[in-house]
């Protein structure tokens, strides 16, 4: 644990330095890049020495001579700060060129110092091991996010998103400190051990308020309102780390409280898998429907925590119905899932962001064509795509294939755990092909045909620091997807600490990652031996250039593309009670017409419904109650005094 | 060495069957219709010239073939032919197989969208569209066969003691995965009625749109390629119709081909007698033989 605690304070020294030194851009920002690599390999190396340990590491600091503070890292633990160490350093290289304004150096001091602030806190969220700890961290989190996201505070839109963003974290937080007060009236004592020992009735109170405070922050659906908003308005930087790795702190929220809970009613498992099907259905749907590249990378973001929650479902089905295979399968899915969706998530927002930097706007109806103008840009988000997509050989069909097996074991049990084995693995197909249409809607409008607008054509490539954090990323995807015996081994051992899957070994895996070694490395084969023959067969062969062919017309503008909306929308439709489509279209019907218009939006059920059922409501209340500030302030002392009476006399 | 044969035969003679859902196709029409080996002759034409490529593609645009034709040749891999055992083979390979058929038409896909022409990115959208809703029932499929055999690989299914027939038990909810996988077959590899392969009206295409800038040596892989898709799904009704019976590789091999050309007759028929669907009306087609399946996997359980 000393190590893990010597790289915290590497990471918060990286954070506070850069305040001091903020005249001089370049030298700020190297050396918050350096202190921050520094920090995150001490913390892999501290991560290493446990790991060699085979038990869990605990220490504990008395605070405010009242409470304690108790760390705890086990092998949960351990999976879910590998991406936290792993990404934040690249994620950190990569804004040396996205921020890169030196009058604005101020602001990008401010920015490392909460960075480095988010960073620590997510650790000490995820070693924290009792409510006091927990909960401080967990505030540290939300508030040190909050400051990332309105990074351009004089913005409107990144305004409202951030207050929505504090309103969403903050009744999440809310919940969860509820579910803490339910228990510490129940066992009377602040630490996590006590909390198997609640009344079954509790239990299932203190899950559904954890999973509502836990499940706001991951984005679960109905929950995730603020997600769409928070993360095109934050930076792309701080959109990536958002994105890629403190979503998945609700994801540890959820898993711990399982753990500690370690109860075997089938209620938790069905819950979760409705949570998980709905948010990945919906979620991909409605990145479908977006123009705007980071809204929609940001629906995707929901959609693959409803993967993760699919393959927890599945894990937690097999506990609860006794089958160890099915159990280790579907956590450990999951679990690798959580690794893989910060690797490629992360890919992608910093692709987003090169586009942005570059081009200026984020619309995807008006760019296209950037593979040829951005190269690197272009590969690495083609690669990105293809492995959030969960197509072979990348990583992301490692994770996904490992659910599926988990939800195939779940096939053999009786009643109803049958019919949720059998909606999730038909949802993960329907997610994974969604998932493919919407990423090549991305990739092909964005960076394939001919710019649609003046905005795609002045494009050039991002800066070399970008480029070499992209290029990492795209390439690690790779390894896991090609090499992926060592990577379902790490998810695995993440299962070591978990009470009821203590008694699995890893010889449950048998010869799985190797087969899926082997197919991956056998369709690479296979595409280098056809790239040789097509090569062979080009040899002596005439080659032309020539512009498409448009059906006999001979001028085409790039305006006859197809868009993105056009791709998506037959797709989009299809869903139609829960995806509200509103199209306006001022019907042409004289013969000379003066103007014409169309517009077409479509709605989050889960954001109409709440201000269809709650703010509007509560706002005609609670305007029905404006005579009360009339703003005469004698009779608001007169309101004082009244409650000042009260107060007195009746409390 | 039985398996390369079998393998060998099955990647030579895919060329052979579409010639004969032409045949078909023109004996309704009353015509004596091209040749039986008429897809040799266009391979080997389309091998003899060049190619014209489009200023606004990029690599994506070359890749494209070479994918879907590595990606259908990777399925026929894992494919018992006839009972024999397969090159490769695991547990679990048939999601693998239907992942990668999803990575081919992934590319194909890009890079149709990457010649800025309105109609491919129209071919695209809709094969999107479509294919999604194909794999829920393909998994549909898995499912059931799961529930019937206990096993996740190809070999298992077609080959060995256990194998998925007609004659074994739950045999009769077959013949619904049967007309369900032919209705899959006719979505996934652009046959009527859900797309016509001979049409060239670019607003009525689906998959022959998404080609149409390919050429020479590029335009034969693709052909290729849908020639193996197209007999990975034919082969995998055949081995469902196979009655299990006949020992000896020879005879197998004879029994299985000719169960293939009854398969690929009757999608020739098909062809001849339905009228294509309007294109509104294909999700519910698909979702038809989704419910097929799906009825399938309720009658397994067996009221719980």
């Amino acid at each position: 644990m000393d190590i893990l605690f010597t790289a915290l304070s590497l990471i918060l020294l990286g954070g506070a330095l850069p305040l001091l030194a903020h005249h001089r851009f370049r030298f700020l920002k190297m050396l918050y890049i350096t202190l921050l690599a520094t920090g995150s390999l001490t913390g892999v190396y501290g991560l290493y020495a446990v790991w060699q340990h085979q038990a869990a590491a605990v220490s504990s600091w008395p605070w405010l001579h009242l409470f304690t503070l108790s760390f705890a890292l086990d092998s949960l633990s351990t999976i879910f700060l590998l991406p936290v160490f792993l990404i934040s350093p690249l994620i950190a290289l990569y804004s040396y060129h996205y921020l890169e304004k030196p009058e604005a150096s101020w602001r990008v001091a401010v920015n490392c110092f909460f960075f480095s602030l988010l960073i620590a806190s997510m650790v000490l969220v995820t070693v924290a091991a009792n409510m006091v700890t927990f909960a401080l961290a967990w505030e540290l989190m939300s508030l040190s996010s909050f400051f990332l996201v309105m990074y351009d505070y004089e913005k409107e839109e990144t305004q409202a998103a951030g207050y929505l963003y504090l309103l969403f974290t903050q009744t999440g937080a809310l919940c969860i400190f509820a579910a803490f007060g339910v228990i510490f009236t129940a066992t009377g004592s602040l630490s996590f051990a006590q909390i198997g020992q609640l009344p079954h009735g509790l239990k299932l109170v203190v899950f559904f308020l954890t999973l509502a405070g836990f499940g706001s922050k991951a984005g679960v659906f109905p929950l995730h309102i603020w997600l769409p908003h928070a993360h095109p308005a934050a930076p792309s930087h701080v959109s990536a780390l958002l994105s890629g790795v403190m979503i998945k702190m609700g994801i540890y929220g959820i898993f711990r409280m399982y753990l500690l809970l370690n109860d075997s009613t089938p209620i938790f498992p069905q819950t979760i898998l409705v949570c998980g099907m709905l948010s990945g259905m919906l979620g991909v749907i409605y990145a479908l429907s977006k123009r705007d590249i980071k809204r929609l990378l940001a629906y995707s973001s929901i959609e693959n925590i409803g993967i993760i929650l699919v393959g927890a479902g599945l894990g937690m089905l097999g506990v609860s119905s006794g089958n160890p295979t099915m159990a280790a399968f579907g956590f450990a899915g999951s679990l690798l899932h959580v690794l893989n969706h910060a690797l490629f998530k992360s890919l992608l927002f910093m692709g987003a962001g090169a586009i942005l930097h570059k081009t200026g706007t984020r619309l995807l109806d008006q760019l296209g064509g950037l593979m040829k103008t951005m190269p690197v840009t272009g590969r690495t988000f083609l690669a990105g795509s293809v492995a959030i997509s969960g197509l072979p050989p990348l990583n992301g069909f490692i994770s996904e294939f490992l659910i599926y097996y988990a939800g195939f074991q779940g096939l053999g049990l009786k009643g109803s755990a049958f019919l949720f084995s059998m909606f999730a693995i038909i949802s993960m197909a329907l997610i994974g092909g969604l998932a493919s249409a919407c990423f090549t809607k991305v990739v092909g409008i964005a960076f394939l045909g001919e710019p649609r607008s003046d905005k795609g054509r002045t494009a050039v490539e991002c800066g070399p620091a970008m480029q070499v954090a992209m290029i990492l990323l795209a390439l690690t995807c790779l390894l896991i997807g090609l090499w992926p015996e060592p990577f379902i081994q790490v998810a695995f051992s993440g299962l070591r600490d978990m009470p009821p899957l203590a008694t699995i070994s890893p010889a449950i895996l048998g010869v799985i990652p190797h087969n899926l070694a082997l197919a991956a490395r056998l369709f690479l084969g296979l595409l280098l031996v056809t790239l040789g023959l097509r090569f062979l067969l080009y040899r002596s062969k005439p080659i032309g250039q020539s512009s498409t062919w448009g059906c006999g017309f001979s001028q085409p503008t790039s305006r006859m593309q197809y868009t993105g909306t056009s791709y998506a929308m037959s797709m989009v439709a299809f869903h139609r009670p829960f995806v509200r489509v509103k199209t306006e279209y001022s019907v042409i019907n004289t013969v000379f017409p003066r103007w014409a218009g169309y517009t077409n939006k479509v709605g989050d059920i889960a954001e109409i419904g709440l201000h269809r059922a709650l703010i509007h409501p509560l706002l005609w209340g609670l305007g029905k109650l404006r005579w009360i500030q009339h703003g005469h302030i004698q009779l608001y002392i007169g309101y004082i005094i009244v409650t000042i009476a009260v107060l007195l006399l009746v409390v | 060495m039985e398996s390369f044969i079998a393998l060998g035969i099955a990647l030579i003679s895919a060329p052979l069957f579409p010639g004969i859902i032409l045949k078909i196709k023109a004996f309704f029409a009353g015509k004596k219709g091209p040749p039986l080996l008429i897809k040799y002759y266009t391979l080997a034409k389309l091998l003899r010239k060049g190619s014209v490529y489009s200023t606004s593609t990029t690599f994506v645009f070359r890749m494209g073939p070479v994918v879907s034709c590595a990606s259908a040749v990777m399925v026929l891999l894992f494919f018992p032919f006839a009972g024999t055992t397969p090159l490769f083979s695991f547990h679990g390979d048939v999601i693998v197989l239907f992942y990668i058929l999803g990575v081919g038409r992934f590319f194909t896909i890009a890079a149709a969208l990457d010649t800025a022409s309105p109609f491919e990115g129209m071919g695209a959208a809709r094969e999107a569209f479509f294919a999604t809703l194909a794999e829920a029932t393909i998994f549909v499929v898995l499912i059931l066969f799961y529930r019937m055999n206990g096993s996740l690989s190809l070999a298992a299914y077609f080959s060995g003691s256990e194998s998925i027939s007609l004659a074994g038990p739950h045999g009769a909810l077959l013949l619904l995965v049967i007309v369900s996988l032919f209705m899959t077959l006719l979505v996934e590899n652009s046959r009527v009625p859900v797309d016509d392969p001979a049409t060239h009206l670019e607003l009525t295409m689906i998959h022959e749109v998404m080609i149409l800038d390919h050429s020479g040596p590029d335009l034969a892989l693709i052909e290729i390629g849908s020639f193996y898709k197209l007999f990975f799904y034919a082969a995998f009704i055949a081995c469902l119709i196979k009655p299990p019976l006949l020992a000896g590789a020879v005879a197998n091999t004879l029994l299985f081909y000719g169960l293939l050309i009854v398969v690929y007759v009757a999608i020739g028929i098909t062809e001849s007698i339905t009228a294509r669907l309007k294109m509104n009306l294909v999700p519910k087609y698909i979702l038809t033989s989704f419910a097929l399946s799906f009825f399938a996997i309720i009658l397994t359980m067996e009221l719980v």
